[in-house]
């Protein structure tokens, strides 16, 4: 049985954009669970609005589409009615860092046994193209057509300072990194966040001189830099250039968790 | 064996809820409903439940909706401004017909309002908060016995009907103490399952599509966007978006003879009272301390769906008279339904109508 | 096992061409009914990945089909006996 098993075949071609990234994290996250050998009557998806949050609608399992930002409190009921389930939310950076914020830091904090895989396109997709929480500073979009002034979120260092057990962070370019680490997610009990960047050709791309969707792939693999690259390089009193994006295994501990079966 | 508490209308409410097999309460603290979320603390974890404190009201009814899902009697309790900020996902429990019930322990408003005081100010926000054309059923007690028996009633209902179900409580019964006599068993429906291999919202006769619990490999996609029958969704089609709202809808309207649940006093009488909640005790005080004066009386526990067939049964009446602590919210809901005037009293504040002052309304020439 | 493209749920990105080790993939040049430049596939017998699929039972390399954002990329049995070209690059 391969990952794309867990899709449901009559929904397919799904409606991501030509380029669009998402499709990449759905593949790598279903290979993850794949490895688990979870069965599908006991795998539940969660997500909210958002174009990341169509991805359950893919899946032939249990899944739950809610409302704009609240999946991780949907997932945490479901989670904590039946801890036999295994519960993997699909969010977006609009979804999980503005209108969610604050389930997510609370899901971190109770340390609850989700896997929140976090689709970060750092623009609001579906609505055609604004301004996120994660858009970087001077990137062009629709609502901040004179480049973005405000400082993005780093939903990792976020994840981490409000206690979630695991959170890691990869790109759509570095498939197989990610599905180990999404693996690993699904492994440690609590909450696991995975960050995924991803391309938007058609919202941000487009606006932000990514001609082609490989530009913004090329973009993405050669604007990351592995922790213990970074680490290696702080202790050397080395400059890190600031529009490098910190990959790999970003936070592994063993606090006290909720919802564990 | 049946045993005789002297409980405060909140615990009534936790316990009903105990009784009628609640094993999921995710909620946040609002005065005058915290006590339910105090006493829920207590015992569900005892009763093998899970009791939850959630970042907020939002948080607090999506964890109630997800732990439906998973089969689970799921409740939450708030007031005002906590129900104010559940519309949406209320809204996305009508659509997706996730059964649930939300306790709204009503206190004045609007915004932070009167947090001590009591009111019925919510009574069309309950019915028509959310966006968009939907139906709910709603539940007012108007005693602690009440407080209890609708609460199973309200479970009883949501697992039926597939539908949110309110029970519109106000201050002045959450918080009064009163005698009440706790039943050792309580009625209990369940929910109707989904056949297998039956596409997970196609209805037969009543509407009510079979329920996909999670985790017993149905494989069901609930959505909140326009979905088919096979639950996927399709938001773009106009025919099937107008047959889905319309459904959710006649389901619960359609029914309404059988969800209605009131009591009719004096069915002869001239000048007729319409009450549900508090104000009822005050009418019921009238009704004892003038036994000569033949008044009529409508009392409604179910005010969503409306029973309006229930105001066809007073034929002499001249005009109706309908206490109520709020504007008259309800007062105009009966006004579409009848010819003769209806007499809307009002009262904000917190305080109760007094005897006297539903005495004087009837005196006022017709 | 050899690679396919389905042509139905391709979306024409390319992101293939980028990943494959053995540049399998490349860009297409002719527009399909639908519009869409689909990658062709240049010479995929000399994916060893693909070919040793079955005799290790699981999937070796398998890039393309994870970084495919429309799952169209899969593998489908060969014929019994099929000729194969085997092609060495020094």
């Amino acid at each position: 049985m391969s990952f794309e098993d867990w899709y449901r075949q009559d929904r397919l071609p799904h409606i991501f954009c030509a380029g669009c990234g998402n499709g990449t994290i759905i593949n790598c996250t279903l290979a993850a669970i794949e490895q688990m050998a979870w069965k599908k009557e006991e795998t539940v998806f969660v997500s909210g609005i958002g174009c990341s949050s169509r991805a359950p609608g893919y899946i032939a399992a249990d899944s739950l589409h809610t409302t704009h930002g609240r999946a991780i409190a949907f997932a945490t009921g479901v989670k904590l009615a039946n801890p036999d389930l295994n519960v993997v939310v699909f969010t977006g950076d609009g979804d999980l860092a503005a209108i969610g914020g604050n389930h997510f830091i609370h899901g971190c904090r109770r340390n609850i046994d989700l896997t929140v895989v976090c689709m970060n396109n750092q623009i609001y997709g579906m609505t055609g193209g604004q301004g996120s929480p994660t858009t970087p500073r001077g990137c062009i979009s629709s609502t901040t057509p004179y480049g973005c002034a405000e400082t993005p979120f780093d939903l990792c260092e976020l994840a981490i300072a409000s206690g979630a057990n695991y959170v890691s962070r990869w790109t759509s370019y570095h498939v197989k990194e990610l599905e180990k680490s999404v693996l690993a997610g699904l492994q440690t009990p609590g909450f696991s966040f995975i960050e995924a960047l991803v391309q938007c050709p058609t919202a941000f791309g487009r606006r932000n001189k990514f001609k082609q969707v490989s530009d913004q792939v090329d973009y993405l693999r050669t604007h990351t830099m592995l922790k213990a690259k970074r680490d290696r390089l702080l202790d050397q009193g080395q400059h890190i250039p600031p529009d490098m994006y910190i990959v790999g295994e970003l936070a592994r501990r063993n606090r006290p968790a909720l919802g564990v079966k | 064996m049946t045993q005789i508490e002297f409980w405060q209308g909140n615990t009534a409410c936790a316990e009903g809820a105990l009784a009628a097999g609640c094993r999921f309460f995710g909620g946040y603290p609002i005065t005058p409903s915290t006590e339910i979320a105090e006493h829920m603390a207590l015992k569900l974890p005892k009763k093998n439940g899970v009791f939850i404190q959630m970042e907020d009201e939002i948080a607090g009814i999506a964890s109630v909706i997800g732990a439906s899902w998973t089969g689970a009697r799921a409740m939450t309790a708030t007031s005002g401004p906590g129900f104010s900020l559940m519309m949406e996902n209320i809204g996305y429990a009508a659509m997706t017909e996730t059964p649930c019930v939300i306790v709204n322990v009503q206190r004045g408003g609007p915004s932070t309002g009167q947090p001590t005081m009591g009111a019925q100010g919510d009574m069309m926000q309950c019915r028509f908060g959310s966006h968009g054309d939907y139906s709910v059923i709603a539940l007012c007690p108007a005693s602690v016995q009440e407080m209890y028996e609708l609460t199973v009633k309200a479970f009883n209902l949501s697992d039926e009907y597939r539908v949110p179900v309110f029970l519109m409580a106000d201050e002045i019964v959450g918080h009064m103490r009163e005698k009440i006599v706790v039943p050792d068993s309580v009625p209990y429906v369940s929910r109707k399952e989904l056949v297998r291999g039956m596409p997970p919202f196609r209805v037969d006769i009543d509407l009510i599509p079979g329920f996909p619990q999670f985790g017993k490999g149905y494989g069901v996609h609930v959505t909140g966007l326009t979905h088919d029958e096979r639950g996927y969704p399709c938001a773009t089609n106009p025919k099937l978006h107008e047959a889905l709202v319309k459904r959710l809808v006649n389901k619960i309207e359609s029914a309404r003879h059988t969800i209605a649940n009131y009591e009719i006093l004096n069915p002869d009488a001239n000048q007729v009272f319409i009450a549900y909640g508090a104000p009822v005790r005050t009418v019921q005080q009238v009704m004892h301390d003038h036994p000569d004066k033949n008044i009529g009386f409508l009392r409604l526990r179910t005010v969503w769906p409306f029973a309006e067939f229930a105001l066809k049964e007073f034929k002499n009446a001249k005009r109706f008279l309908v206490p109520e602590l709020n504007l008259g919210q309800i007062a105009r809901e009966i006004e579409r339904y009848v010819d003769i005037p209806v007499i809307s009293l009002p009262k904000l504040g917190g305080d109760l109508h007094t005897p006297a002052e539903l005495l004087a309304a009837l005196e006022v020439p017709q | 096992m050899k690679l396919a493209i389905d042509e139905t749920r391709c979306k024409g990105c390319n992101l293939c061409t980028k990943v494959c080790p053995y540049k399998i993939f490349k860009e297409g040049k002719k527009a399909n009914r639908r519009g869409i430049i689909i990658p062709e596939l240049d010479r995929p017998e000399r994916c060893s990945n693909c070919r040793l699929m079955h005799l290790y039972g699981r999937t070796l390399c398998g890039v393309c089909q994870l970084i495919c954002p429309d799952q169209a990329i899969h593998w489908v049995e060969e014929q019994p006996y099929e000729p194969q070209k085997v092609a060495i690059e020094y």
